[in-house]
């Protein structure tokens, strides 16, 4: 059967009162990039439909010392702003010109695996994310919204509306290896945020994409790198801790024993790159 | 001569080029007819199975649906897409029967007024299925116990009482005892899918005059046409096919596989009747490339000449002909590659799993081959200490020589083709191999 | 279920439809409004047969709900392109043989025509990256990508003339 309804709330309040009303059954879309696909080809056929385009949620904006991202803001607009070069240049990365202008920051953190690549320089920025349910609003680290193999935290009366990173400044390193240039999913994803005091590393943040079930932090790398100063030994340590504690796995793209060595690979040229 | 026909020597637009850049150039799915039914088919959900029973009750009563076609409803319902150029047995059908032998089979059509309804009853109709063992290698098929696909009791294609194409040429298991080294190889490719941007898709119109008029971006008008009026059982004169735009082909959409359906439901239903493949329909079911298991072993002598090899290959022909035992012909003619070799045995076998019906694509039986031989020549130059360059030249084939398969060679040119290709890479070839030619060798005569 | 009207721009007109809910923006061009260019290649938003110009952003038709277009300007390669072919992109694919089937060209000359609005002298990367989402399996890319940059430069040539 077709859709009967497609439901297009003006604002969260709204959003999360169709959801509430409608429940699980209610198909929630942001860009359609992922939803999309399996109502044409009949693989999902809901009987209604929310848009989460006109809520409210899409700009991205300075707010003091952080950059508010609504979930529901595209990926070229995240390509757009300067405040945060790393998300720019994962938004680069990220599909093609024609599904940026479509796709949503908030709906890469549900892209099915090997996953979403802004997820991955999000999680290196530290970002935290905003959940509206009808019980009010909570806000949590990112690194504590991923609980696994396409599961997160969010309740199936909630949404995620908003997503901030601290804009103050660091040295950021993103590389994206995929078998094409461009518009194709990640063998693996690296990104990585650093803070360097008197040429020792202070803060070290290592996120990896299509290394795990969800992106994950490699916090033995960090731990490798903090309060260290940035040479072949560090940088080939960091490296080697992050492929050993990395979880990927196989699939049509590449096969685990692949990206567990790339990812050593790359860290090292991320780090390199610094 | 009026100066419109002189156009040797001139750059002259494509005919097509104006609809092309406009958007104007009418591919198959373009055409808007009214009352257009779309069609669809239900699909074996598994790779080898007995069909104990279809239950279209619940589909049935899916607003929109219009029929559903079963193979009781095909007056010809077996084709073998060669049986028009005499190659035996028929033995695809188009609508299953009571077997199954590839995940992706068609076992019903189902014709609705929306596509929409046409995937909804598509969803409803309940398959009875008893799985049966599948095979999915070649040499795995050829074991004895495997699982057999074919109706006639074994897993291969048959030559003229043969399981393979053979050629014998010489004697190479006296050379391999002369040879001065033996160089063997295993190759193996995948199957590949030819992926046009334009699905395939047929659409038929029933006109006024009980002719019916079938768009289709078929790359083979004749072949379609021929196809489907066998299977439907009414004279050619009946049909009026109309294609030539294609929106991407590469032998991928020679296979005869929508306008017999498309045809047959607007003959049941007087409706125009669309039958267009979805993207994942024509990743996963419609015909690839073969993929090919190649072993070949070469006797060589110290100085580079090759004077024996043998070659086995296993095409995965998939559950069905298609084009496959054709292209197994092409290969065997070819398996020796462009080289004056004095022993040869080929040993092509066209093996039946119950992978995906493999069919047409650019250079089919060929492409594999030379992948294989050139690797070979370069394994020999490695052994025997030579360039790659030299090797070929050594054992090159000249106008005159004998072919394995018993036919002379004319018009040889890679001799010719080396030497530019060394003249554009800027690589220098000594004055032996700069100034040879494929003219017929002073010893043999022409 | 109940029929809704959507209202939009195409080209120079405005237009009405009358849809059921969520049919997307490919199928109303395709299939009532004549807007055949828009091609039908995959409907995952993979192949970028589909796209089109949505207030001057390329998008892909086939995973756009029509109401999302509700009030927007939308073009085709039949509403951005001239019939005659006579725009120095049309003129540039046709010399530089950027196409052999022709299906993947509507997409390649829209988001090309994006562009070169945005970017009248593009690098050869950015075109590369800016065409990421047109799959072309006959012509491998590079007569397309020539085809391009022969364009800037008539373009830019052209503007030059006009001064």
């Amino acid at each position: 059967m077709s859709v009967r309804e497609y439901l297009m709330p003006r604002s969260v309040p709204e959003a999360v009162g169709l959801l509430e009303r409608h429940g699980p059954e209610l198909l929630v879309m942001a860009g359609g990039t992922v939803a999309m696909p399996l109502i044409n080809e009949g693989i999902s056929l809901p009987e209604r439909v929310m848009s989460l385009r006109h809520a409210g949620m899409d700009r991205v904006e300075r707010r003091g010392d952080v950059l508010a991202i609504g979930a529901a803001a595209t990926l070229s607009r995240l390509l757009a702003q300067d405040a945060v070069p790393l998300l720019s240049e994962a938004a680069r990365h990220t599909a093609s010109w024609s599904i940026r202008n479509m796709g949503t920051v908030g709906g890469n953190l549900f892209t099915p695996p090997p996953g979403g690549d802004v997820a991955v320089a999000l999680l290196a920025l530290d970002a935290r994310v905003r959940l509206a349910g009808p019980r009010g609003e909570r806000d949590l680290p990112l690194a504590d919204f991923f609980t696994g193999f396409m599961t997160t935290v969010l309740a199936s009366d909630e949404l995620l509306v908003e997503i901030t990173v601290p804009t103050a400044a660091r040295e950021t390193a993103f590389i994206k290896y995929g078998r094409k240039h461009a518009n194709t999913p990640a063998v693996v994803t690296v990104a990585m945020a650093l803070e360097r005091r008197g040429g020792r590393v202070g803060v070290a943040r290592l996120a990896l994409g299509a290394a795990g079930p969800h992106p994950i932090r490699a916090t033995n790398a960090e731990a490798a790198l903090t309060g260290a100063i940035l040479d072949a030994t560090t940088i080939g340590r960091a490296a080697q801790a992050a492929a050993a504690e990395c979880q990927p796995f196989t699939d049509g793209i590449a096969t685990e024993w692949y990206r567990r060595r790339m990812v050593g690979v790359f860290v090292r040229r991320a780090l390199e790159s610094l | 001569m009026s100066p419109a026909r002189h156009v040797v020597g001139r750059s002259v637009a494509r005919s097509d080029a104006l609809g092309h850049v406009t958007g104007r150039t009418v591919f198959t799915t373009d055409r808007a007819f009214p009352g257009l039914l779309h069609l669809k088919v239900v699909r074996s959900p598994v790779h080898h199975a007995r069909i104990r029973g279809v239950d279209l009750s619940e589909a049935e009563r899916v607003p929109g649906f219009v029929r559903a076609l079963t193979h009781a409803d095909v007056p010809h319902n077996v084709y073998t897409i060669l049986g028009l150029i005499g190659v035996e047995p028929e033995e695809e059908f188009v609508l299953a029967v009571d077997r199954v032998r590839y995940k992706g089979e068609p076992i019903v059509a189902i014709v609705a007024e929306s596509e929409q309804a046409a995937l909804d009853a598509v969803a409803r109709v309940k398959l009875d299925l008893l799985e049966l063992p599948a095979v999915f290698d070649v040499e795995e098929a050829l074991k004895p116990g495997a699982p057999i696909v074919t109706h006639w009791g074994n897993n291969t294609f048959m030559y003229e009482g043969h399981p393979c194409r053979r050629v014998r040429f010489g004697d190479v298991e006296a050379a391999f005892a002369q040879a001065d080294h033996i160089v063997e190889g295993r190759y193996d490719t995948k199957p590949i899918e030819h992926a046009p941007t334009e699905t395939t898709a047929a659409i038929a119109v029933p006109e006024a005059n009980g002719r019916f008029t079938v768009y289709t971006n078929t790359q083979a008008l004749y072949f379609s046409l021929d196809n489907t009026s066998i299977i439907l059982q009414v004279p050619g004169n009946q049909l009026h096919f109309v294609g030539g735009t294609v929106g991407g082909g590469f032998g991928g959409k020679v296979d005869v596989i929508v306008e017999p359906l498309a045809t047959l439901a607007a003959m049941k239903t007087n409706r125009p009747v669309k039958y267009a493949f979805s993207r994942q329909e024509e990743m996963q079911v419609s015909s690839t490339r073969s993929a090919w298991r190649i072993y070949m072993k070469d006797g060589v002598m110290a100085d580079g000449r090759l004077i024996a090899r043998k070659v086995t290959s296993y095409a995965d022909s998939g559950a069905y002909s298609r084009q496959t035992p054709y292209a197994l012909t092409k290969h065997a003619a070819n398996a020796a590659g462009p080289y004056a070799i004095p022993n040869v045995s080929i040993d092509a076998y066209c093996v039946f799993t119950n992978r995906q019906p493999t069919s047409a694509m650019r250079g089919f039986g060929i492409t594999m081959a030379s992948f294989a031989l050139e690797v070979q020549m370069d394994k020999i130059a490695e052994v025997v200490g030579l360039d790659p360059w030299a090797v070929r030249f050594i054992n090159a084939y000249h106008n005159g020589d004998m072919k394995p398969h018993r036919k002379l060679v004319e018009d040889a040119t890679l001799i010719e083709t080396m030497q530019a290709a060394a003249r554009l890479v800027g690589h220098e070839l000594p004055d032996a191999f700069r100034t040879m030619t494929s003219d017929p060798r002073p010893d043999r005569g022409a | 279920m109940a029929s809704t009207i959507v209202t939009f721009q195409l080209g120079e007109r405005e237009v009405e439809v009358m849809v059921k809910p969520m049919t997307t923006l490919q199928a109303v061009l395709r299939y009532q409004l004549g807007q055949t260019a828009v091609k039908e290649g995959c409907r995952q938003g993979g192949c970028g047969s589909c796209t089109v110009l949505v207030d001057g952003e390329p998008m892909m038709s086939c995973l756009l709900p029509i109401e999302e277009v509700a009030g927007r300007h939308v073009d085709t390669l039949q509403t951005a392109l001239p019939a005659d072919a006579a725009d120095p992109l049309q003129q540039a694919f046709i010399a530089e043989g950027a196409f052999q089937c022709g299906y993947c060209t509507p997409g390649m000359l829209l988001v090309a025509r994006a562009l070169l609005d945005r970017d009248p002298h593009p690098t050869r990367d950015a075109i590369i990256d800016a065409l990421a989402g047109n799959v072309c399996r006959c012509t491998g890319y590079t007569p397309i990508v020539a085809a391009v940059e022969a364009a800037a430069r008539a373009r830019g040539d052209r503007d030059e003339r006009g001064r």
